[in-house]
């Protein structure tokens, strides 16, 4: 056999290369993530954040701070004697804020604006001026009028608190009250595209929305009421006048998680799913506070699978109770059955203490103690208390039922009152604490932190620190007040 | 009917044909001069061919030649000697010893083999004998404290566990800076895939775990880009190019070698506990604590109440953490056919690793079947393939932070008998002490990762003379592979507390064309000046896929299915294609055999890059020199000199789908808690951007080095130095530059930022004693490189390093450091540098030490984002002497790493919870930080306060505070090899042709001065993070024996 191949045949391939690359290298589109998205995904995804920051590491944080829960284990117990530093809350900093909902409610912005769907515009400027306020009340100053702009601020500018909350035409800063006022007003205008199932909290349902948007006015209003006591009248009196806020539980701007695992909020998965479960229990103190208010909802909000109800003291170092199963956890009222939520996020109840402190504070119409009744009443509801039972309460508890003495010992009541109704929400918790100093807190045990004293702000996470020059370098501790927390 | 010729002509290619009939037959014998010997083994070589032959076991060769030529005898050890065949059919050569020959044939790029003198720059060759039978079935770890310019570091002595390689430092921010891996020509994927996150997973293997080493025959190391250039944007972190055993060397033999080996590990390494004390704290006892903080056992309780309410005795268990490792152990075995002649041959190898380690339930059993061969058939074209199937299964346990085994074996409390206690109950899930997280008993016995490798790679090439003057040949090869794995974590798994199952598979498939013209002509222009010219082609795809089925929540305890589940949202794909064809060209000349010059080009143009930037070119061009030839020296004395330099520049494409921003499905938490979309309870799905920016106007990256070495043999070469000082400079480099979170994302991709390593090589080899049969030879491998970030980007002075770190210790490339500096917080110190800065001590008396609270007697808080570890070597060297007498060869390595530093998560945990040996030290004494305080007026009084032990050791610093940092320098007895082959003699009236048995150690001793365990490890394995001990496994010591059979 002889077979002598033709030589030019070993250049074939050569030229094939040359000459079929311009097709043959066009394989760079991405097949395993899409470069857009439609407004649906993105408001279903954002929602979800809002909620999930709300409920995660931060609750946590502020519930045990607000000695509502007590650490037992690992970061909760470490919070729980005041011990927080740039260490903590990466994660809620990146995923849960401005790597998560928050970019994408401006994205959703953008893409509502550039589809004609100026629905979805509006519903993500509420919820990100929302989003923004946890940001804020937490950290004080962060970036907020040069944030989320991508490439455009890399290193975006820290704003001042004040001006975030106030706005300043000078930096262009726009408020978050114009923002959520620019959000109603977006929820009038026509849109090719409106939303149903993907918005989670509302259901596209655009009315309980705008009362959603003028009732976080109020609450963005009552924060820095002791700072600016004037513009939060001003505001108030506003969304009075304008008389469209949530005047009902129905109306709740709730967040309701799913009950399979991946889809539970994170208060559930935290306390009865994840290896971390043991970590926290309710405080001893709370525990003691409603007792001797006889408040019915206790066994609402907290379980007692033994006897009796079991707790630590905040701070508490020794040996814990065991057996772990016998803990007085979060119950179905906050985790739902099996962690369906929800997260409350504005309420109904809320509201009604707003108005009730702002007619004490701020002179604001209405009848603070028709306001605090209403307030009381709509978290006993919630709670699933009928209304004779809730009447039965209040009858039989006077001192609890009727406010009482100066304008001072009033707004505790409330802000007590307050406190217990928004049991699971802590954020709020710590934030009305940080205002008024209400409920009265003693230490806790062993308390070390800055001076032994509790954390009224977050310290800025490290990485933003090496990130961003514009953050200050040390940062302030967490010792240091926000702005509109002034004493 | 050419079609069918085609087909028979591919189906008899390989051992069909008869010998092309025009050369001459030559054979002979080589001989030592030491001792009249013969020599097996050597090369011979027709000089400017790839033609060639070695030595059989009698030191005889068979070669046929063309007419004229001249034949090249190469031996390592002998000076090389050169004879002309004019028409001798016998020539019988005697070599003269010298330590080392300098004139050895290498292969280079594109498995060019050149004489090594003509090299400009500086490539190592590691025999495949100085590899197999050392204990060490990971061809990495193998080259550990062999190569100079290397950085090679284990993860761990866990089977499979991944090794990190760095060929004269780090050259890419964000690209693989792990070496181009060629493998017969075959370029071979060394990919880690990961299936879980690598803070809180198992550790997978790097694929060329994929290779017996008893199967190399060598393996060379192309050190800087001028060698590796022809390989292209691939080879710009070097290349290892390997050449496993084939039957070229067999003249008309036919050969079977057997091996096997059996070597046992033991863990080895981990710290030294205090038995003082016992569980609790505050000199009290918590049944629940992980702390070593509570009451002595002696003058403590003699007995306490655990958390099962059983009353126990109160005692030390110095062996708990010791004892839950059992005894590991490896099995090799391998069979090795090889037969041929001077015109074809042939290959079987088959080998097979069977390795139980030291953790419970780990494993790793390989199988690799190879079949090679040539032919050249009587037309003049030569035709050779080879292809293996690999088998690898393996099973790991997850280690990492936090509820692992490994997260936990260091908080045990030294009164825990871990042995003993039930560690599961009867409904499946985990016992312990602490209801917070898993035993390690527990989750060393459910917890797994299976896999399942099924490999086969292999090349096939066409060569054909043209012209006496002119060669064409094609090579296709392919590497592609399925890692079929099964991650399971039982209900109750601190990792997955409702249960997970995950069926993760990967895809991996790489082809590539190669055609390769070489033309050579010799007195080109002028008397003794040769040229060789090589023009190439390559075509290169790369095509990746991951597909895992995802089911969690668990419903059946013990039934490991995806139909266990009842939540899928896990459940994923993920798919690339890469691909890229290249030019290149290199031409060489040689003048007289002392003066070479080599330029080389490459042009790339890849799919990952925008249109209007993806072709670039990038050039090479080197220099040697050998004076010792050029000037006729012939001194006993300086017996060698080669003087070489070189200048390359080498360009790399991005990685796909780097050029848009994308959206992902939506997802917040970690494993704390978390939630995925599609969103119960209505299955709402939800797209996020993605946190990187990607840039559609992404340019190449580029390498530029220089090198300039020497290479001189003195004493008859028994002394031979190879020394190299090399300078790179990375610039333009893709990055994923970290941005303000608060920007809404995390990375933008873009070219920025320059980095530079420079360094020295040395090679000194050495035969200090050469009496009658007793010969002692010494190599030192000598590695020095500094490695610094000169700058990042605009405005940023430190971003991270793409891979899982936690917030607050970020491996990070920091402007005007080494790549991978840990960022973290510093201790606050006194300052005399700044008046208005913090703690300034206007007296410098104090300056620099700690700042201490006035109060607590605690250090005042830390400064956020400095460099507080640096895990890059000050320089590495190791020493291997071999000593041999007749057929007794004893082999010692020795080596070290010195400065660098470990972030170690173990250490701190262990000091945390007061089980380190130095916590029991004084407990009952008071202790003070070092450090001052700052008075009222501003000035500093050194530190005075007095702290329990307790607040003292928790004082000195957490994880996210320097005290996590330690020096990880260590001087190591790396391996020691005692091999015998028995005389020949002995075996005349035997089937086998050579017996050789030999025991062999390897990391049997180490020293570490200032870290309390073994500094080698590296949790995140094989990547661009390294230096973080994160609660993974520790190492091994192994030693066994072994014997090699020759038919």
């Amino acid at each position: 056999m002889k077979f002598i191949l033709p030589k030019s045949y070993l250049l074939v391939p050569f030229f094939l290369g040359m000459g079929a690359c311009s097709s043959y290298l066009d394989v760079n589109v991405s097949p395993n993530n899409p470069t857009s998205v439609t407004p649906a995904v993105l408001l279903a995804g954002a929602e979800g954040g809002s909620a999930f920051v709300n409920a995660n590491e931060l609750n946590r944080f502020s519930s045990v701070l607000v000695q509502q829960l007590a650490g037992a284990a690992n970061s909760p117990a470490t919070y729980d004697i005041y011990q927080t530093n740039s260490a903590d809350f990466g994660n809620q900093w990146n995923g849960e804020l401005y790597n998560g909902p928050l970019i994408n409610y401006q994205k959703l912005i953008e893409l509502g604006d550039a589809t004609n769907s100026k629905v979805y515009s509006g519903i993500a400027k509420i919820m990100k001026a929302y989003t923004f306020s946890i940001a804020t009340d937490v950290w004080g100053d962060v970036p907020y009028s040069q944030a989320l702009q991508g490439e455009a601020f890399t290193t975006p500018r820290v704003d001042k608190q004040e001006d975030i909350y106030k706005g300043n035409a000078t930096l262009g800063i726009q408020s978050l009250f114009d923002l959520v006022r620019e959000g109603i007003k977006d929820l009038d205008a026509t849109s090719t595209l409106k939303p149903a199932g993907d918005d989670i909290i509302y259901g596209g349902n655009l009315t309980k929305w705008k009362q959603a948007g003028n009732t976080l006015l109020l609450k963005f209003a009552m924060t820095i009421s002791r700072k600016e006591p004037a513009l939060a009248a001003s505001v108030i009196n506003e969304v009075l006048t304008g008389a469209n806020y949530i005047t009902s539980n129905a109306n709740d701007m709730n967040f309701n998680f799913g009950s399979s695992v991946g889809s539970q909020d994170p208060r559930y998965t935290y306390m009865f799913v994840s290896s971390f479960q043991n970590d926290m229990m309710l405080s001893t103190r709370y525990l003691n506070l409603l007792t001797s208010l006889n408040d019915p909802r206790l066994p609402i909000f907290f379980t007692k699978p033994g006897p009796n109800y079991v707790t630590i003291d905040n701070g508490f170092r020794g040996t814990l109770p065991t057996p772990t199963a016998n803990w007085s956890r979060y119950n179905k009222y906050v985790t739902g059955n099996s962690g369906e939520g929800p997260v409350r996020m504005v309420t109904n109840f809320q509201r009604a203490f707003i108005l009730a402190e702002a007619a004490l504070r701020l002179g604001t119409p209405g009848d603070p103690q028709a306001l605090y009744t209403e307030g009381i009443t709509a978290s006993m509801t919630l709670a699933g208390l009928t209304p004779a039972q809730i009447t039965a309460y209040l009858d039989a508890n006077p001192a609890v039922a009727k406010l009482t003495g100066t304008t001072e010992q009033k707004i505790a009541q409330i802000i007590t009152q307050k406190y217990i109704a928004f049991t699971g929400n802590g954020l709020e918790l710590w934030n009305d604490y940080r205002r008024t100093g209400y409920p009265t807190l003693q230490l806790s045990q062993n308390a070390a932190g800055i001076n032994g004293t509790l954390p009224v702000r977050a310290v800025y996470i490290s990485n933003e620190v090496q990130r961003n020059p514009n953050f200050p370098n040390p940062s302030p501790q967490s010792n240091i007040p926000v702005w509109w927390d002034v004493d | 009917m050419q079609k069918i010729l085609l087909g028979s002509w591919l189906l008899s290619l390989l051992f069909c044909l008869p010998v092309l009939a025009q050369d001459i037959a030559v054979s002979g014998r080589v001989t030592s001069s030491d001792d009249g010997s013969t020599l097996p083994g050597v090369s011979v070589q027709v000089k400017g061919t790839t033609r060639g032959a070695i030595t059989d076991a009698d030191g005889n060769y068979r070669i046929s030649v063309p007419a004229n030529a001249r034949l090249v005898f190469s031996f390592i050890g002998y000076t090389g000697q050169e004879v002309a065949v004019g028409n001798k059919t016998t020539i019988n050569v005697t070599l003269v010893a010298g330590s080392q020959s300098l004139d050895e044939i290498v292969v280079t790029a594109q498995g060019i083999e050149r004489d090594k003198r003509s090299l400009g720059y500086a490539t190592q060759e590691i025999g495949g004998n100085i590899l197999a039978q050392r204990s060490e079935p990971n061809l990495l770890n193998a080259l550990q404290g062999k190569v100079a310019g290397v950085n090679i570091t284990g993860s761990s002595g866990t089977p499979g566990a991944s090794t990190n390689i760095n060929i004269r430092g780090i050259t890419s921010f964000n690209g693989s800076n792990q070496p181009l891996i060629v493998v017969d020509g075959i370029i071979f994927s060394n990919d880690v895939n990961l299936t879980q996150n690598t803070l809180f997973g198992t550790q997978p293997s790097n694929r060329l775990a994929d290779i017996n080493p008893e199967s190399i025959e060598s393996v060379n190391v192309l050190k800087g880009p001028a060698a590796a250039v022809l390989y292209g944007s691939r080879a710009s972190a070097g290349a290892i190019v390997i050449t496993t055993k084939s039957g070229r060397n067999q003249n008309n033999k036919t050969e079977v070698t057997v091996n096997s080996s059996y070597n046992v590990q033991n863990v080895y390494g981990i710290p030294k506990f205090q038995n003082d004390y016992g569980q609790g704290a505050n000199n009290l006892f918590t049944p629940t604590s992980n702390n070593s903080w509570g009451p002595p056992f002696v003058g403590g309780p003699t007995s306490v109440t655990n958390t099962q309410n059983q009353v126990v005795p109160y005692q030390a268990y110095p062996n708990n953490v010791r004892d839950f490792y059992r005894q590991g152990s490896i099995l090799q075995n391998s069979v090795n056919i090889a037969s041929g002649d001077a015109t074809r041959n042939y290959i079987i190898a088959i080998g097979n690793t069977l390795q139980n380690g030291i953790v419970q339930n780990t494993k790793f059993n390989r199988t690799n079947v190879q079949l090679g061969g040539e032919s050249k058939l009587k037309n003049g074209l030569k035709v050779s393939g080879t292809g293996t199937y690999v088998q690898t299964v393996s099973r790991a346990v997850p280690g990492g932070n936090g509820a692992s085994a490994f997260g936990q074996i260091t908080r045990i409390p030294r009164s825990y008998d871990l042995a003993n206690e039930p560690y599961q109950g009867a409904d499946g899930k985990s016992i312990y002490f602490t209801p917070s997280t898993n035993n390690p008993q527990w989750s060393v016995n459910n917890e797994r990762l299976d896999s399942q490798v099924d490999r086969f790679f292999g090349n096939f090439q066409l060569s054909y003379d043209v012209a006496s003057w002119l060669n064409v040949a094609y090579r296709v090869t392919g590497d592609t592979y399925t890692d079929r794995r099964k991650l399971i974590l039982p209900i109750s798994s601190g990792r997955a507390p409702a249960g997970q199952v995950q069926q993760d598979n990967f895809f991996r498939n790489e082809l590539n064309g190669d055609l390769l013209i070489t033309a050579r002509k010799d007195n080109l222009f002028m008397e003794g000046l040769n040229a060789n010219l090589l023009l190439g082609n390559n075509i290169n795809q790369r095509k990746t896929q991951e597909s895992a089925a995802d089911a969690t929540s668990l419903t059946l305890p013990g039934f490991y299915n995806i139909n266990s589940g009842t939540v899928f949202t896990g459940t994923f794909e993920s798919s690339t294609l890469r691909r890229l064809v290249g030019y290149y060209g290199q031409l060489s000349l040689n003048y007289n055999n002392y003066l070479f010059l080599e330029l080389s080009g490459r042009a790339d143009q890849s799919s990952t890059l925008p249109k209007a930037n993806n072709t670039y070119f990038y050039p090479g061009a080197s220099v040697s020199f050998v004076p010792t030839d050029a000037f006729k020296i012939n001194s006993d004395v300086l017996s060698y000199a080669k003087v070489r330099a070189s200048i390359a520049k080498v360009g790399r494409d991005a990685d796909p789908y780097q050029l848009s921003t994308v959206y992902n499905k939506s997802s917040y938490g970690n494993n704390v808690a978390n939630i995925v979309y599609p969103l119960a309870p209505n299955n709402t799905p939800g797209f996020s951007i993605d946190t990187r920016i990607g840039n559609n106007n992404l340019k190449p990256e580029f390498v530029t080095s220089y090198e300039f070495g020497v290479n001189l043999g003195f004493f008859k070469n028994r002394l031979s130095i190879d020394a190299t000082y090399f300078d790179s400079k990375s610039t333009q480099q893709i990055f994923n530059v970290a941005v303000s979170n608060s920007s809404g994302f995390d990375t933008r991709t873009t070219n920025v930022g320059e980095l530079q390593n420079r360094g020295v090589e040395l090679i000194l080899s050495a035969t200090p004693i050469r009496v009658g049969g007793f010969k002692w030879d010494a190599t030192l491998n000598y590695t020095l490189i500094r490695n610094k970030v000169v700058s990042i980007a605009p405005g940023v002075k430190s971003s991270t390093i793409s891979g899982n770190s936690f917030i607050g210790i970020a491996p990070s490339i920091y402007e005007g450091s080494p790549y991978g500096v840990i960022v973290s917080t510093a201790n606050a110190r006194a300052q005399s540098i700044d008046p208005n800065g913090l703690y300034y001590d206007a007296t410098g008396q104090f300056a620099g030490q700690y700042v201490v609270n006035g109060t607590s007697g605690q250090f005042a808080p830390g400064i956020a984002n400095s460099v507080i570890s640096n895990p890059q070597p000050n320089y590495i060297a190791g020493l291997t002497n071999t000593f041999s007498y007749k057929g007794v060869a004893l082999s010692v390595l020795v080596d070290t790493r010195q400065g660098g530093q470990i972030f170690s998560f173990n250490a701190v945990d262990a000091r945390q919870n007061g089980s380190m040996y130095v916590t029991g030290v004084d407990r009952d004494q008071p202790r003070i930080l070092p450090g001052v305080i700052q008075n009222a007026d501003g000035s500093f009084r050194p530190n005075n306060i007095q702290l329990p032990a307790q607040t003292y050791w928790s004082a000195v610093g957490g994880l996210a505070s320097e005290a996590a940092v330690y020096d990880a320098t260590v001087y190591r007895l790396r391996e020691v090899a005692l091999n015998y082959t028995l005389p020949k003699t002995l075996l005349n009236k035997t089937p086998f042709g050579a017996i050789s048995v030999g025991v062999s150690g390897r990391n049997l001793f180490f020293y570490a001065p200032n870290f309390p365990a073994d500094p080698e490890v590296n949790t995140q394995g094989a990547g661009n993070i390294q230096g973080l001990d994160l609660n993974g496994p520790p190492n091994t010591r192994n030693f066994g024996g072994n014997i090699r059979l020759t038919f």
